[in-house]
C-alpha cells in the first residue's frame, strides 16, 4: 500500500496511519473492519478537510470496509428552510458526493450504534466521534481508539490503524474507581446518566475509569447520554461500567487484578454541583431548545411525542429535535414525528444543532454534552430532562 | 543584552520541526475543536480560560487534549489559514492532534513541533516567556535574556 501499488490514495492513507504508529511505538498495523467517519461536515473540517477528502476520492480512493458517515453540515431535505448558507449547503453535498463515491454509508447521525453501523463484542473498529467511540468500547465491548478527523477517512481507505491504545489489553485496564453508592441511580433519567458520566470524566481525565454499582436496567439512550457526556467530561474512550461492559462484570475483572489508582465515592453534593455547573442560565427563558445530541433514538423521538400530545410549543420558543434520517423515517412510520410537528417542533434529520443558524443567546437542553460544549455558539445554557424541556417548550409549570 | 543559560526541559518528539514564540499556557485540558477558531487562531469557547486570545504564532501549552474528535481537521484548516500555533506542548498529545500535524505538514507543508511528555510540567516554567520547541529531538528551551 506504501509503494503506491493500490494508487495514490492508498498510498496517502498508509502513510499517514504508518507514520502515526510509528510515533506512538505500533508494534505493527492491524485490520480494522469497519470505520465510523466524524468528520462528514464541512463545518467540521472546512475547506481543508474538503480538499483533502476531494484529493482522496479523486486519486482512486475507496473504502476498503464498511465506512458509516457522522452528521453532515446540513439536513439534506430541508436545508432551505433551516436557512443555511447556500454556500455550504454546496461545499457540503460536494463533501457528501466525495464521501459516498468512496463507498461511505449515507447515515449522517452521531449515534451509529443505534442506526447503521453493526459492532460485536471484541471486534477491532476504527471510529472517530467521541460519543460513538466510547460507546463502542464501553457498552459494546468492541475496540477503537479515538481517530481524529481525515485520520478515520485514511483508515477507511487502508482498512487499517496502527495497533496502539484501546486496542491493546494492558491500556483497557481500569485504573481509578467510582463507587456512586450513595445516589439513587435507579431513579436516574438519560440527563442524570450524561451528569454522572460528565463527573466521572471530569475526575478521570485520561484514565480508564471503572464505575461499580450501575443499575444493569440501563437503557441503550441513557448509556449513550453517560458515554457522550463521559467523553465531553475527560479524555475517556472506555469507561468500564460492572455488569454492564461486556469485559468488566466485577471490579476485579475491571482492573484485570491490579489496584485502583484512586477510589472516589460520589456523594449526592458532588452530583448536584456537577449538575450546576452545567448549566449558566436558569432565571433566563430559553429561546431555543434543542433535544438530540447525540442523536434521539426512536423510542426518544416517540417519548418526546407522547409529552408534547395535545399541547402548543410557545411562539416565543424553537423546539428542535435532531434525529438521524433513520430514526426519523422509523418515527414517522409511528406517527411521532408528526405529533411533534403538530405542537410546534421541529425533527430535523442528518445534522447537529451546532449548523443550524440562531441568533438565540440562551439554550435549554436535555444534552450534558451540548450543555458544556454550546457556549462556543450561545451565551447561556440550561440543562433539564426531557420532560422539563418539554414543560418549558409549552409554557407548562414544571412537573414534580 | 546577554543571554544567559537557557533553562532545557527534555520531552518526547511528537511531531518534527524547530521553532519558536512567546508561550501561551493553560492547565485546562482543551478541546481544541470546540474551543479554537481555525480562521481567526481565537480561542473562541467562553468555557475556556484562555477565553479570547490567539494561538498563531505562539507556543501553546495544555496538559491534553478532549472530547471531539474533530481537533485533527482543526489543525488543518488552521493550518491553510496560518493561523497554526508556532509549537504545541503538553502533557500527553493525543494521536488526534498529532494526525491534524501529519496532514498539515503533508498537504500545506506547515510545520507545528509537538513534543509531549516532558520531563516535569512545564506550565510555570514557560509561562511569560519565549520558548523554543524543538520537534526532533523533543526539547524545550526557555528563552531568558537578562
Amino acid at each position: 500500500m506504501l509503494d503506491g501499488e493500490f494508487g495514490e490514495a492508498c498510498e496517502i492513507a498508509m502513510s499517514v496511519l504508518v507514520k502515526l504508529g510509528e510515533i506512538y511505538g505500533a508494534d505493527r498495523m492491524l485490520n480494522v473492519e469497519n470505520v465510523h467517519i466524524d468528520g462528514a461536515a464541512y463545518g467540521w473540517i472546512n475547506d481543508a478537510g474538503l480538499e483533502l477528502v476531494q484529493k482522496l476520492a479523486s486519486s482512486g480512493g475507496r473504502f476498503r470496509v464498511p465506512a458509516t458517515l457522522n452528521p453532515s453540515s446540513i439536513d439534506f431535505d430541508m436545508w432551505q428552510e433551516l436557512k443555511i448558507a447556500p454556500k455550504v449547503a454546496k461545499k457540503q453535498l460536494r463533501l457528501a458526493k466525495a464521501l459516498q463515491s468512496m463507498g461511505g454509508t449515507p447515515t449522517w447521525t452521531c449515534a451509529p450504534y443505534q442506526y447503521g453501523a453493526h459492532l460485536r463484542f471484541g471486534q477491532k473498529v476504527g471510529w472517530g466521534e467521541s460519543n460513538a467511540v466510547s460507546f463502542a468500547n464501553t457498552v459494546i465491548g468492541a475496540r477503537t481508539e479515538r481517530l481524529g478527523d481525515l485520520a478515520d477517512v485514511c483508515a477507511a481507505i487502508a482498512g487499517k490503524y496502527p495497533r496502539i491504545g484501546l486496542y491493546l489489553d494492558e491500556n483497557r485496564r481500569g485504573q481509578i474507581l467510582f463507587e456512586p453508592n450513595r445516589l439513587d441511580s435507579d431513579a436516574f433519567d438519560s440527563t442524570d446518566y450524561g451528569v454522572l458520566g460528565f463527573l466521572v470524566g471530569s475526575i478521570a481525565k485520561a484514565r480508564v475509569p471503572v464505575v461499580s454499582g450501575m443499575p444493569e436496567k440501563a437503557t441503550a439512550d441513557q448509556l449513550k447520554s453517560f458515554c457522550a457526556a463521559a467523553a465531553v467530561g475527560g479524555s475517556v474512550a472506555l469507561c468500564h461500567l460492572c455488569g454492564i461492559t461486556p469485559e468488566a462484570k466485577t471490579v476485579t475483572e475491571a482492573f484485570r487484578g491490579s489496584k485502583p489508582e484512586e477510589e472516589i465515592n460520589i456523594e449526592a453534593g458532588d452530583f448536584e454541583q456537577t449538575r450546576q455547573k452545567l448549566s449558566t442560565a436558569n432565571d433566563v427563558p430559553p429561546e431555543v431548545i434543542c433535544i438530540g445530541c447525540p442523536h434521539c433514538s426512536v423510542q426518544e423521538l416517540v417519548k418526546i411525542a407522547c409529552l408534547v400530545k395535545n399541547e402548543k410549543v410557545e411562539e416565543s420558543v424553537r423546539f428542535l429535535v435532531f434525529s438521524s434520517r433513520a430514526a426519523k423515517t422509523l418515527a414517522e412510520e409511528m406517527g411521532a414525528v408528526e405529533t411533534i410537528e403538530s405542537a410546534g417542533g421541529r425533527v430535523i434529520a442528518d445534522t447537529c444543532w451546532n449548523f443550524i443558524p440562531s441568533k438565540a443567546r440562551t439554550v435549554m437542553t436535555d444534552s450534558v454534552k451540548m450543555a458544556w460544549t454550546s457556549l462556543s455558539k450561545f451565551t447561556n445554557v440550561t440543562l433539564g430532562s426531557i420532560e422539563t424541556c418539554v414543560d418549558v417548550a409549552v409554557g407548562a409549570k414544571p412537573r414534580g | 543584552m546577554t543571554s544567559v543559560r537557557n533553562i532545557m526541559i527534555r520531552c518526547v518528539p511528537v511531531s518534527g520541526g524547530v521553532s519558536e514564540g512567546e508561550a501561551l499556557v493553560t492547565n485546562q485540558p482543551t478541546c481544541l475543536y470546540d474551543s479554537l477558531d481555525p480562521k481567526s487562531g481565537r480561542i473562541v469557547n467562553r468555557r475556556h480560560e484562555l477565553y479570547g486570545q490567539c494561538v498563531s504564532g505562539r507556543v501553546f501549552f495544555f496538559p491534553y487534549g478532549i472530547g471531539s474528535s474533530t481537533s485533527a481537521a482543526t489543525i488543518l484548516e488552521a493550518s491553510r489559514c496560518k493561523k497554526t500555533p508556532a509549537a504545541i506542548i503538553n502533557l500527553e498529545t493525543e494521536p488526534i492532534i498529532t494526525v491534524g500535524a501529519l496532514l498539515a505538514e503533508r498537504f500545506y507543508g506547515t510545520i507545528i513541533p509537538i513534543v509531549h511528555r516532558p520531563e516535569l510540567d512545564p506550565a510555570e516554567v514557560i509561562r511569560h516567556h519565549s520558548v523554543r520547541v524543538n520537534g526532533d529531538v523533543g526539547l524545550i528551551e526557555v528563552l531568558k535574556h537578562s
